[in-house]
C-alpha cells in the first residue's frame, strides 16, 4: 500500500487542473477547425448554431475521452497514490471486530424469487469471511402489488428460517410509498438508522462479494472524514445477446472510465444509488431531501435522489469516494434494447430534473458538474438530432449555391477553396474521440495474462470490441430518437407510457419491435429518401445514421435474442471474467435459482394467488397479519370502502379487483382476518388449498 | 330495463348461511381444525367442543355470518391457549406472529401439547419462542431533516434587493 499523501490539495487540484485544461484545449482545436472552414464567406446563423451545438456536443464528448485516457494511465501504470482503497494512516491497523452494518436492499414489485436468491449469496458469501455477525440485512419493500407482497413475506421468513437468521435478517413494508426509493431508505434511517455505523445500500439486481462488503467497511473506518463510498456495478448474468454485449462493453470499458473518473474526481466524487456504503449519522444530517417547488416534471420529489444526496454530504464538507479498484460489486442490466429504453424513460427524468440544482445556491463546482452530466445525459440525444438536421440543412443550401469565379474587375478565376481536410479532420477527430477508448481498453489486456484470457484472449476480444462498436453504431441513432421523444414528452408534461422494466431474459417478438421501433424506421426512410434527393453528397456521410434507424427493429429483435447470446458465448464473443470465471458469490445465486428447495412447505408450490393464499391459507395469513404495522381502526368512510370490496370479492371473486383494491383488503388487519374465516365458512373450491 | 339481459352468474362465494346446522358447524370447523394441523378425530371433537362453546362470548362483529364465527372462535380459542403458554396479554401484536410460528411447523407435535398439562408445554413454548418472526429490530428512532436547496432564480437577487429581510 502507499503511503499517505503529503499534499493531497495540491495533487489533487493539478489532476483536475490537467483534466480540464486538456478537455478545453482539444474543444478549442476542433472548434477553431470548424470555424476556419464556416468564416470564408462570414458566418450565417446556421453556422453559428452549428458551431455552438458542436462546441457543447465536443465538449462532452472530450470529457468522456480524457477520462478514459486518464482510466487508461491509472490502470497501465498500477499508480495511483491517492486511491482511497489504498490510502492508510499510521493509526489505522485493521480493526478486530467492525461494526455494525446494515445492507439496505429496497425493492418495489420485483421478483421475489431472484430477490432472495441474490440475498441469500450475499450472505453466504459473507458468511465466507467470517464476518456475518457484523452485518444485518434490511428488505425494504415498497411492494404494491398484493400477490408479490405476499411472496415476498414467505420469502424473507423462509431465508430466516434457512439461515438461523431471526434478528440479524429483516423486512418490512411501507404502508405507502412516499418519496419512492428515497423516501424508502429515509423511513430506515429514521426508525432504525441509530444501531448502525454505515449502511450499504443495494439494488434489487445487486450483488456483492462478502469480502467487498467487508473491505468497504474497513476503508470507511480508515477514513473517518469519508460518508459515502461507491464501487461500480459490473454488469452481469444476462444471457440474451444485446445484455451480452453491453456486459462486455461495460466490463472492458467500464473499469477504464472509472478509474479515468477518480482520478481527476477524487473525494468529490458521485453516488449511483446502489453498491455504494454510506455513512449513517452525516446521511441523516444532511440528505433529508426537499421536495422541490413547482409541478413535475421539474417540481416535486427529487426523483434520482443519489446525484443529490452526494451534492448535499459535500456541501456538508464530507468526503465521496469512488473505490473504483474494489471488485465484487454487480448489477444486471435489461435484457433487450426496448427494456433498456424503458429503463431510460424512468432515468431521464430525475436527470432532466438536475437543471434546476446544477445552479442551486452552495453546491460545490464538481457537484455541479455531476448535475451537468447527469442532464447531457439525456439531453445530447436531442443536441445531436439537432446538429444533424442543421447540417443536412447547410449542406443543402451550400448545394444550391452557384460558384463566383469572377469578382468585380478581375480577370483572373477565384477558385473555390475546399475544406476537405480540414473537414476530415474535424471528423477524424471526433470519431477517435468516440472510438479511441475502446482501443486503449483492448490494449490493456496486453499487460495482464490472467485477465486476457478471461475475456476469451486477445483475438477473441479484439473481434468482440469490433462487434461491439458495429452494434453500438447501429443502435446509437435509435437510443437517439428514444431519448429524444423522452426528453421532449417530460418538456411537455406528457406521458410516455411505458409499463414497467421486464428485469429477466426474454426475446422481443416482431409486433413489440414494430410497434416501439416502427416510426423510427419510417424517420429512417425519410431522411433517406430526402437526403438522398436534395443532399447526395451529404447522405453517403448520414448512412450509418439511417442504417442504424432502418435496420432498428430487426436489430432490436435479433439482439433479444437468447440462442444468440448462448451462440455468441459458445464462439467465445463478448467473454467477460465473471462468465469465464464466475466468482463464489455468482455462483451462490444460480445455486439458489437452480436448486431452489424452500423451508416453508407453502413456498413448494406456486399457487394461482398468493393474494388468495393471504386470506385462505392459516399460516400465511397469520404470518402476513403478523408483519402489518400498527395503525389507527380504519374511519367510517374508510369502512364502508372495505365492505364494498368484500362484498365484490364474494360476489365477483378476486379477479374483478383491482391490485390496489386487493392490497386494501388485505392491509386491514380486521379485514384479513374476516376474510378468512369468511372463506373457511363459505367453503369455495379450492380454499384449502388457497 | 332489460331484466333478460341482467347476468345471473353465480356469486364467487356460495351464500351464507343464515341458520346453520351444528353438523355443518363442525364440518366447517373440521376442515378448520385439519387445515391448522390438528388430525387426530378426538382431538379435533374437543376443540370444536371448545370453539362452539366460545360463541355466546364472543363479541358481534357485522357482517360476520354464524358459519364464520365457529372460526373466529376456533382462532381465538387457539390465541388463547397461545397467549398462556408464552404468557403475552391479549390481544398483543406478538400473537399473529406466535400463531404463524405455530403454524409454520417450528412446533409439529402441538395439537398435542395443546391437551398435555400446563407445566409440560415448556419444550414447546421455548420453541415457538425461536420461531416467532422479528420483522424489525427495536426501533432506534432518528431525524432526518429537509435541507434547504435554494434554486437558482433570476428574479433571485432583485427580490433579495427588494425584501431586505431575506438578504441573510
Amino acid at each position: 500500500m502507499t503511503q499517505p499523501a503529503q499534499s493531497p490539495i495540491m495533487g489533487h487540484t493539478l489532476r483536475r487542473a490537467a483534466f480540464f485544461l486538456l478537455v478545453l484545449l482539444t474543444t478549442l482545436v476542433a472548434m477553431g477547425l470548424m470555424v476556419s472552414v464556416f468564416q470564408t464567406n462570414g458566418l450565417s446563423l446556421m453556422e453559428l448554431i452549428l458551431l455552438l451545438l458542436y462546441a457543447i456536443l465536443f465538449s462532452w464528448i472530450c470529457m468522456s475521452f480524457w477520462t478514459a485516457f486518464m482510466g487508461f494511465f491509472v490502470i497501465l501504470t498500477g499508480r495511483d497514490r491517492w486511491a482511497i482503497s489504498r490510502q492508510t494512516y499510521p493509526s489505522s491497523a485493521p480493526a478486530a471486530s467492525l461494526p455494525r452494518t446494515a445492507i439496505l436492499m429496497p425493492i418495489y414489485n420485483e421478483d421475489s424469487e431472484r430477490v432472495f436468491a441474490g440475498l441469500r449469496a450475499i450472505h453466504r458469501s459473507l458468511a465466507d469471511t467470517g464476518r456475518l455477525s457484523d452485518f444485518d440485512f434490511f428488505v425494504l419493500s415498497d411492494t404494491r402489488d398484493p400477490d408479490v407482497w405476499v411472496e415476498e413475506e414467505l420469502r424473507w421468513q423462509d431465508m430466516v428460517r434457512a439461515l438461523d437468521g431471526k434478528g440479524r435478517i429483516f423486512y418490512r413494508n411501507r404502508p405507502e410509498n412516499i418519496s419512492r426509493k428515497s423516501g424508502n431508505l429515509e423511513d430506515f434511517c429514521i426508525r432504525w438508522g441509530g444501531h448502525y455505523r454505515y449502511m450499504i445500500v443495494l439494488d434489487a439486481d445487486s450483488i456483492m462479494k462478502g469480502e467487498t462488503l467487508v473491505e468497504m467497511v474497513r476503508i470507511m473506518e480508515r477514513h473517518p472524514q469519508v460518508a459515502l463510498l461507491q464501487t461500480p456495478p459490473v454488469p452481469i448474468n444476462r444471457i440474451s445477446l444485446f445484455a451480452r454485449i453491453l456486459q462486455f462493453a461495460g466490463s472492458l470499458y467500464g473499469r477504464m472510465f472509472t478509474a479515468g473518473l477518480n482520478y481527476w474526481q477524487l473525494g468529490e466524487s458521485n453516488y449511483w444509488g446502489h453498491n455504494a456504503i454510506l455513512r449513517v449519522q452525516p446521511f441523516l444530517d444532511h440528505c433529508g431531501l426537499p421536495k422541490l417547488p413547482g409541478r413535475e416534471p421539474f417540481g416535486g420529489d427529487i426523483l434520482s435522489h443519489d446525484f443529490v444526496e452526494a451534492a448535499l454530504l459535500r456541501r456538508a464538507g464530507w468526503e465521496v469516494w469512488l473505490a473504483y479498484d474494489l471488485e465484487g460489486s454487480y448489477e444486471e442490466i435489461p435484457p433487450t434494447l426496448i427494456d433498456y429504453a424503458k429503463r431510460d424513460r424512468r432515468w431521464c427524468q430525475g436527470n432532466l430534473q438536475h437543471l434546476r440544482l446544477a445552479l442551486s445556491q452552495g453546491f460545490n463546482a464538481l457537484s455541479r458538474l455531476h448535475f451537468s452530466m447527469g442532464v447531457m445525459s439525456y439531453l445530447a440525444s436531442p443536441l445531436w438530432l439537432l446538429f444533424l438536421i442543421a447540417t443536412g440543412v447547410e449542406a443543402y443550401f451550400q448545394t444550391q449555391q452557384e460558384p463566383v469565379y469572377f469578382f468585380g474587375q478581375n480577370w483572373i478565376p477565384v477558385w473555390p477553396v475546399s475544406f476537405a481536410v480540414e473537414m476530415t479532420t474535424v471528423l477524424l477527430v471526433t470519431l477517435t474521440m468516440l472510438f479511441l477508448p475502446k482501443i486503449l481498453a483492448l490494449t490493456l489486456l496486453l499487460k495482464e495474462n490472467r485477465l486476457r484470457r478471461a475475456y476469451g484472449g486477445m483475438l477473441n476480444a479484439t473481434l468482440s470490441v469490433v462487434l461491439e462498436t458495429v452494434f453500438s453504431v447501429l443502435t446509437a441513432p435509435v437510443l437517439m430518437l428514444f431519448q429524444t421523444k423522452f426528453v421532449l414528452a417530460i418538456l411537455m408534461r406528457r406521458a410516455v407510457g411505458w409499463p414497467s422494466q421486464q428485469r429477466g431474459d426474454h426475446e422481443t417478438g416482431f409486433r413489440e419491435a414494430a410497434l416501439t421501433h416502427g416510426m423510427q424506421t419510417l424517420i429512417g426512410v425519410v431522411a433517406g429518401a430526402l437526403s438522398y434527393q436534395y443532399v447526395p453528397a451529404f447522405f453517403w456521410w448520414f448512412i450509418p445514421v439511417l442504417l442504424g434507424l432502418v435496420l432498428a427493429i430487426p436489430v432490436s429483435m435479433l439482439s433479444s435474442s437468447i440462442a444468440l447470446g448462448r451462440m455468441s458465448r459458445e464462439w467465445g464473443l463478448f467473454l467477460t471474467p465473471e462468465e469465464t470465471d464466475p466468482p463464489a458469490v455468482l455462483r451462490y445465486l444460480e445455486e439458489n435459482l437452480e436448486e431452489d428447495e424452500p423451508v416453508l412447505p407453502v413456498l413448494r408450490a406456486a399457487p394461482s394467488s398468493r393474494f388468495v393464499q393471504a386470506l385462505t391459507d392459516p399460516y400465511v395469513n397469520a404470518l402476513h397479519l403478523s408483519l402489518l404495522p400498527e395503525r389507527e381502526p380504519p374511519g367510517k368512510r374508510r369502512r364502508h370502502y372495505l365492505e364494498g370490496l368484500i362484498h365484490q370479492l364474494e360476489e365477483e371473486g378476486p379477479d374483478s379487483l383491482s391490485a390496489a383494491q386487493k392490497r386494501d383488503l388485505i392491509a386491514d388487519p380486521e379485514t384479513l382476518l374476516r376474510l378468512h374465516a369468511l372463506f373457511w365458512s363459505r367453503s369455495p373450491a379450492g380454499v384449502s388449498s388457497g | 330495463m332489460d331484466r333478460g339481459k341482467v347476468s345471473v352468474a353465480a356469486p364467487y362465494l356460495p351464500a351464507p348461511v343464515a341458520a346453520p346446522s351444528s353438523e355443518l358447524l363442525l364440518d366447517r370447523l373440521g376442515a378448520y381444525w385439519l387445515a391448522l394441523g390438528v388430525s387426530d378425530p378426538d382431538q379435533v371433537a374437543a376443540l370444536s367442543e371448545q370453539a362452539l362453546r366460545r360463541l355466546p362470548d364472543l363479541p358481534e362483529t357485522p357482517g360476520i355470518d354464524p358459519v364464520a364465527r365457529v372460526i373466529v372462535a376456533a382462532g381465538d380459542l387457539l390465541d388463547d391457549w397461545l397467549a398462556r403458554a408464552l404468557e403475552l396479554p391479549k390481544p398483543s401484536p406478538t400473537l399473529a406472529a406466535a400463531r404463524a410460528a405455530l403454524l409454520s411447523g417450528a412446533a409439529p407435535d402441538w395439537p398435542a401439547a395443546l391437551f398435555a398439562p400446563p407445566g409440560e408445554a415448556s419444550i414447546l413454548r421455548d420453541a415457538l419462542r425461536t420461531a416467532i418472526a422479528e420483522p424489525a429490530p427495536i426501533p432506534s428512532p432518528g431525524a432526518m431533516p429537509a435541507q434547504r436547496i435554494d434554486l437558482f432564480s433570476l428574479l433571485g437577487p432583485l427580490l433579495r434587493l427588494w425584501r431586505p429581510e431575506t438578504r441573510a
